[in-house]
């Protein structure tokens, strides 16, 4: 880490990861899927991983530019979370001052729309299949504890409970009866 | 003229730190936003525009909506600021949070808080995943989002490149949803 041309190759991942996480995603808990696949294992750890998308949903504010900065600072100290945070603000702010300016034009051409309606399936799945590489790597080793928590978790959320509260408690029960 | 320009950036930048201090997210921020923006900035029409565009254009969502309220009231200089005052309250605070954390990485009540925390937050990416699946689709689309769902199945199941895949699945929308 402490070679300078280590550094500057970390700071260019991040910003490309970060660029192309959020030209092809909607919203922050939706770029999850495709940033585990990004991220773990070439930036950041699986735990660190989860600690940022368990944060992020926890605190207040957006998910997508909290993950980006916890993310970015594991992986490359403070300038690693800035460059992050504006990769992730890019797209959006350049997408979005060419909409309001060609606002009219671009309603007509649908295939925007749909180019979106396409990804989200297809985000959906990912998602899925992340969700189960964080619960196996993240507590497999748990054996049927980590499945209760799961389930548990998922019966919670599904009846409305808000999630920041669910994942903190989660959190908590972890520290009591899964801290070795 | 200018003081009010002044005036107008000032309460959008306090409008959007307020918002995303009580805030969780994007999503959850529309229904403060309305309140707050609806009648003072903008039309009910202009808000339901915004958040619709917010929905379908690539990035974070509560960015995105924040510039759009931004560029109603205060044009493009509207813009920065709503998108200053979004940015800071969450970043800020992650970046205490992560620096912090960073710490602690070996530490047992640690790695303890991330195997209790990794279930749940698998059955909130599941639950997310499953409100995206379902956003929308009427009967006629519902076939076609199936398909591009079980591309994506196989694809993903092949361990092809995930930005592949997604890029693939966008391609397929535009064709099919036509």
């Amino acid at each position: 880490m402490r070679d300078r041309l280590k550094i500057v190759d970390i700071l260019t991942q991040l910003f490309w990861t970060f660029l192309k996480v959020n030209l092809l995603s909607t919203s922050g808990p939706t770029s999850v899927g495709l940033l585990y696949h990004e991220a773990v294992g070439k930036l950041v750890t699986e735990a660190q991983f989860i600690q940022a998308v368990g944060l992020s949903s926890v605190l207040p504010g957006s998910d997508a530019l909290q993950l980006a900065m916890y993310i970015g600072y594991a992986a490359g100290g403070i300038s690693g979370g800035f460059v992050s945070l504006t990769a992730s603000i890019l797209p959006p702010t350049i997408i979005i001052l060419g909409v309001t300016m060609i606002l009219h034009r671009l309603r007509r051409e649908s295939w925007v729309s749909n180019f979106v309606q396409g990804l989200a399936p297809a985000i959906s799945i990912l998602m899925v299949f992340t969700a189960w590489k964080i619960f196996d790597k993240g507590s497999g080793d748990t054996g049927w504890f980590g499945w209760l928590l799961g389930i548990a978790s998922l019966l919670a959320m599904w009846f409305k409970l808000p999630e920041r509260i669910v994942i903190i408690l989660a959190g908590m029960i972890g520290v009591i009866f899964l801290s070795q | 003229m200018n003081q009010t320009n002044f005036s107008v950036w000032l309460k959008l930048l306090w409008l959007f730190l307020k918002v995303n201090l009580l805030s969780p997210s994007g999503p959850a921020s529309i229904g403060l936003l309305y309140k707050e923006a609806v009648g003072t900035i903008m039309t009910e029409d202009q808000f339901v525009e915004a958040v619709g565009f917010s929905n379908v254009l690539p990035g974070s969502e509560a960015l995105k909506l924040a510039m759009f309220v931004g560029f109603a009231a205060g044009g493009v200089p509207g813009v920065f600021t709503a998108l200053l005052g979004a940015i800071l309250p969450p970043t800020l605070m992650m970046l205490v949070v992560s620096a912090v954390l960073q710490q602690f990485q070996e530490e047992h009540w640690l790695k303890g808080f991330v195997a209790g925390m990794s279930p749940a937050v698998a059955a909130l990416i599941i639950v997310v995943a499953w409100e995206l699946f379902r956003v929308g689709q009427t009967k006629i689309i519902g076939r076609r989002t199936f398909i591009i769902a079980a591309l994506s199945v196989t694809a993903l199941w092949f361990d092809l490149p995930s930005p592949l895949v997604l890029l693939g699945a966008g391609i397929l929308g535009v064709i099919l949803f036509r």
